[in-house]
């Protein structure tokens, strides 16, 4: 099944929506019942070791640049999370493994799968940022396959699941930006905005 | 209309075979006193619970059971590697077999857990049998599977087309089964000579059988005496005894099957699935009770479907309204496995009855059976006859408007005349008896036919869009005789065994090798036997359903019950009321051929005050201290009753809906059905099975369908999303009857239980394109939804005869 829209952040610019949708922790933070996203070496991921060495991390968003570019998405990288999302009477935790496709300002990509115990899935999804008005428009879309118990279910179980998710996600997201721009605005001491340092460019070196 | 049922006290015994009396088994299924299978608690009961794919089609690489063995209060989980194990019960294989063979048959293996590789979501990977039913199921969360995904295809046409991904190494391209019936080169004949050729094209969608009691298994093994008992719900537990026995690898002798109280089958608890087997092969390992009992969830996904045709039909016609040729192409969807009938129902249920009631002189039909990644279909409610009756009834509908004929008089025109039975159609069969105007006059009667013309045409000036929609059905009951069903393929025969068993005291217990599921056998059978004895309707027990109990029979379904099991009641009480004229004789000291039996009474012909009653006989013969010298104690009868033929129900069923073209609402004003089921014996019970029969029929048409994601997952998994009809979806049902007695069975009967199934879905649809002829629709796609008839009157793309197929959206389908 395939799922997109468009996500509207207002009083934000690109570049921060960029920043923040960079940062694994924050990813991690704002997607509804992960319980962690880290970086894994392949993709035969070993979750019980992951959930035993993750569960007591406690790291927040940060607005150092330093921080993010060391954890930072990378295109070919792959990722592992533990993610629970209520669907309509059950809670399954999916154990997911995702890996960045293609990562270039102002695009995404990314496609893995998740299984749990008797349902799967399988997803490929982009988004887009561009400028608006009043901020930054998102431009999402996911292509999933989704099997057993959870695909039984149907769309119209699945379907408002899926974009409540997507929905909170870039709440949650748009909350952090905000957060965070509180922080950098008196953490500051670079001349260069903390988002033009992460994307490597000099001050001013708009594309 | 309506007939109202009767206390059986206030019926003459010699009127009780064809009365309306009340079913004697309603006060235990009402009152939650019938013992179901899943009521059954047996002491130290483990229970079982099934890992079934998440996947349509994958490769299994690995299955790993240590995290639900460690778990406590699991006492063992199964994979088919342990089937092969030294210490578990039974050898490899271990495959589910096909009953019925035919010579084209793929018969691919079917083994009762995956080796290696599932073919439908919902094939059984792995078994765990838990203390507690609960933990089982938590159980199973713990099984890691590991799964290479395959491509799934789940419509015939795409499983046939050559690029599809295949299923099983041993069937190329798919390919189930490849049959034909009838007259090629006459029928090409008949179309290349014809005035007009009409066409039809349209699927008949998968269902969901839905019987109210999901399936179940308790088994219970002796290790002393090696007997393995299996409470089950099944349909025909001789059968499963025969097939399992195989499967398992347990002597038939040593394998009870019983059926307790089970809630309603349509087909699903016929065949044998791999479910029951391993809950007998668990049993007989762990030497301790195992239960399982499917969740609903798990008979959406496992529960054999039913129809499943992608169909093209041609009917050649005269400009006059004269039939000359009928051409069907079917394709059928078989599902992952054959299902252990599944080979019949689209080739001798279905290209058989192609003639429906009309005089068709040329028919040719070809059908292609696919496997395909959803489950084994197999037979449901009517099987092959639905589907037959649907594009017989939906042709003539079309070929009528084609002709600018009355929908009536075309049918009428080419009725076989009520002279010509017994009728030999070009399909192979010969029809009983018939006289096919009787119910439609009847039933444009009832609807008032010129007087709704009026009221259409002006209703349509106003707006407002009624329809009238004829269905004129055949239906075939009693598969028999043995020999022709083994010369079809059938790996069983069709005759149906009894015993009727005086006791002591003068009451019967009747036995017989049917086994009902909601039908009311209780009630009708007493009736046939009471009625042959002529003793009190309360004097008589029915016993189905145990095969320790009864002499091996061949179950319920095909609505065979009435025509083969009660005429084999029928055989036993006769042979009952020999044995008591030689012993009435002989205690009367007359010859036995001057004794003469009536109403339950022997009497010496021309000494009307020498008489003895049956009762006493059978006490006689019980004491046997007087009775003939070579005669034997007892008073009992055992009969073995092959029929000679088929029988072959018929009726008219009429809709009048009214659609509203803006929402694509149809509101039904009538539903009128007049059926001819021969004789009856108990009209109400008759009135409940057309009831039932068009509820589902109408579920078919307007609500039901089985849909699949591209990848074969079931999106319609639940009954959020599979609209099983409730009493608000149906409409209020008219019946009448009309009464042909079939010349074949000593009961006159026919068979009435999928009739309502096979006639209303055509019914309902002809009705709704006859509303909408004003916009040029033709048809709508089943189950006709909202959506899709408002796509028809807009000319988009789902209206059947259109030429779209297989673009439905998974999302438009059985929604309501």
């Amino acid at each position: 099944m395939k799922f997109d829209g468009t996500f509207e952040l207002d009083d934000t610019t690109t570049e921060e929506v960029w920043l923040a949708l960079s940062d694994p922790v924050l990813v991690a933070a704002a997607l509804p019942g992960c319980e962690f996203l880290v970086e894994v070496e392949d993709e035969d991921v070993d979750f019980d070791a992951l959930r035993e060495q993750y569960a007591d991390r406690d790291l927040k968003p940060t607005a150092d640049p330093d921080v993010i570019e060391e954890r930072a998405f990378e295109e070919g990288a792959t990722y592992a999370a533990l993610v629970q999302i209520s669907v309509g009477p059950v809670n399954p935790t999916f154990e997911t493994v995702v890996t960045v496709d293609h990562r270039e300002f102002p695009e995404m990509s990314a496609s893995g799968e998740g299984s749990s115990g008797d349902s799967s899935f399988e997803m490929a999804s982009s988004m887009a940022l561009s400028e608006t008005d009043d901020g930054v428009a998102v431009d999402w879309e996911t292509e999933a396959d989704v099997f057993g118990r959870v695909a039984n279910m149907g769309q119209r179980v699945v379907n408002p699941v899926a974009n409540q998710v997507v929905k909170r996600f870039f709440a949650t997201v748009q909350q952090e930006l905000r957060e965070l721009e509180m922080a950098d605005g008196d953490g500051e001491t670079d001349d260069r905005s903390l988002t033009d340092r992460l994307l490597g460019r000099s001050r001013g070196d708009k594309t | 209309m309506s007939i109202d049922s009767v206390d059986p006290d206030d019926v003459d015994a010699a009127d009780i075979l064809g009365s309306a009396i009340e079913r004697r088994e309603d006060p235990s299924l009402i009152t939650g006193d019938a013992e179901y299978t899943d009521d059954i608690e047996l002491p130290n009961t483990a229970h079982m619970a099934i890992l079934r794919s998440q996947y349509a089609h994958a490769d299994i690489k690995d299955v790993d059971t240590s995290g639900a063995e460690e778990m406590d209060g699991v006492i063992g989980v199964y994979t088919h590697d342990d089937l092969a194990r030294e210490d578990t019960p039974g050898e490899l294989p271990f495959m589910l077999p096909v009953a019925w063979l035919l010579p084209s048959l793929n018969a691919v293996d079917h083994p009762i857990l995956a080796d290696g590789r599932v073919r439908y979501q919902g094939d059984a990977i792995a078994v765990v049998v838990a203390e507690e039913r609960y933990l089982a199921h938590d159980a199973l969360d713990e099984i890691d599977v590991d799964y290479e995904r395959r491509e799934a295809v789940t419509s015939p046409s795409d499983a046939l087309a050559g690029d599809a991904p295949e299923l099983h190494a041993e069937a190329d391209g798919n390919v189930a089964l490849d049959w034909e019936i009838g007259d090629e080169s006459k029928t090409d004949e008949a179309f290349a000579d014809a005035d007009r050729v009409v066409e039809f094209e349209a699927d008949n969608q998968l269902l969901i059988p839905n019987a109210m009691e999901p399936r179940a298994a308790v088994a219970d093994y002796s290790p002393g005496t090696d007997e393995l008992d299996v409470f089950m719900t099944t349909q025909n537990p001789h059968v499963h005894r025969l097939l399992m026995s195989g499967v398992i690898d347990h002597p038939e002798h040593k394998l009870r099957i019983k059926a307790p109280d089970v809630g309603g089958g349509f087909g699903s608890k016929i065949h044998h699935y791999a479910d029951e087997a391993l809950v007998a092969w668990a049993a007989k390992h762990l030497e301790r009770p195992v239960k399982w009992v499917a969740t609903r969830s798990e008979t959406y996904i496992t529960d054999a479907q039913g129809r499943g045709h992608e169909t093209t039909a041609e009917l050649a016609v005269s400009d006059d309204g004269d039939i000359e040729g009928f051409r069907v192409d079917t394709k059928a969807n078989l599902g992952a496995y054959l299902s252990t009938f599944a080979p019949a129902v689209p080739t001798y249920l279905y290209g058989t009855l192609l003639s429906g009631q009309y005089d068709i002189p040329a028919i040719h039909c070809s059908v292609e059976g696919a496997f395909t990644n959803v489950p084994p279909v197999d037979a449901y409610r009517g099987a092959g006859r639905p589907e037959a009756s649907f594009v017989v009834e939906r042709t003539m509908h079309l070929a009528a408007r084609e002709l600018d004929m009355d929908p009536t008089e075309f049918r009428r025109r080419n009725f076989v005349d009520s002279e010509d039975f017994p009728f030999e159609t070009q399909v192979a069969v010969v029809y009983d008896s018939g006289d096919y105007e009787k119910p439609m006059q009847e039933a444009k009667d009832l609807v008032d036919y010129e007087s709704f013309r009026e009221r259409q045409a002006q209703a349509r000036e106003e707006g407002k869009y009624l329809g009238i929609g004829f269905s004129c059905y055949i239906e075939a009951c009693g598969l028999a005789p043995s020999e022709l069903a083994g010369q079809l393929g059938a790996q069983a025969g069709l005759w149906e065994s009894s015993v009727v068993r005086f006791h002591p005291s003068g009451t019967v217990t009747a036995f017989c090798g049917t086994s009902d599921h909601g039908q009311g056998h209780g009630t009708t059978y007493a009736q046939i036997v009471a009625n042959e004895l002529g003793i009190p309707y309360d004097d008589v027990e029915v016993v189905e359903g145990d095969t320790d109990e009864i002499p091996h029979g061949m179950g319920t379904y095909g609505s065979r019950s009435a025509a083969v099991g009660g005429s084999s009641l029928v055989k036993s009480a006769e042979k009952v009321v020999e044995k008591g004229k030689r012993i009435a004789a002989h205690q009367l000291e007359a010859d036995p051929d001057d004794v003469e039996f009536s109403d339950g009474r022997y009497r010496v012909a021309g000494a009307p005050d020498r008489s003895m009653g049956i009762k006493d006989v059978a006490a006689q013969s019980y004491l046997a201290h007087d009775i003939p010298e070579d005669e034997e104690p007892g008073l009992e009868a055992t009969s073995f009753y092959d029929p000679d033929n088929f029988v072959f129900p018929f009726g008219t069923h009429v809709a009048i809906v009214e659609v509203d073209p803006e929402s694509g609402e149809i509101e039904f004003e009538r539903y009128v059905a007049v059926d001819d089921v021969g004789n009856q014996i108990n009209p109400k019970i008759v009135e409940g099975q057309i009831h039932g029969g068009v509820a589902q029929g109408v579920g078919q048409a307007l609500y039901e369908g089985a849909e699949y994601d591209e990848n074969g997952s079931l999106l319609t998994g639940s009954m959020q999303d599979y609209a099983v009809p409730k009493a608000e979806h149906i409409p209020e049902m008219e019946t009448e009857s009309t009464v042909t007695p079939s010349p074949h069975n000593p009961l006159g009967v026919k068979g009435v239980g999928e009739a309502g199934t096979i006639a209303a879905p055509q019914a309902v649809v002809n009705a709704v394109s006859d509303a909408l002829e004003p916009f040029g629709v033709d048809g709508v796609e089943m189950p006709m939804t909202e959506e899709r008839v408002w796509r028809a009157v807009n000319g988009q793309a789902t209206a059947d005869g259109s030429g779209e197929r297989g673009d439905s959206d998974a999302d438009e389908g059985g929604e309501r």
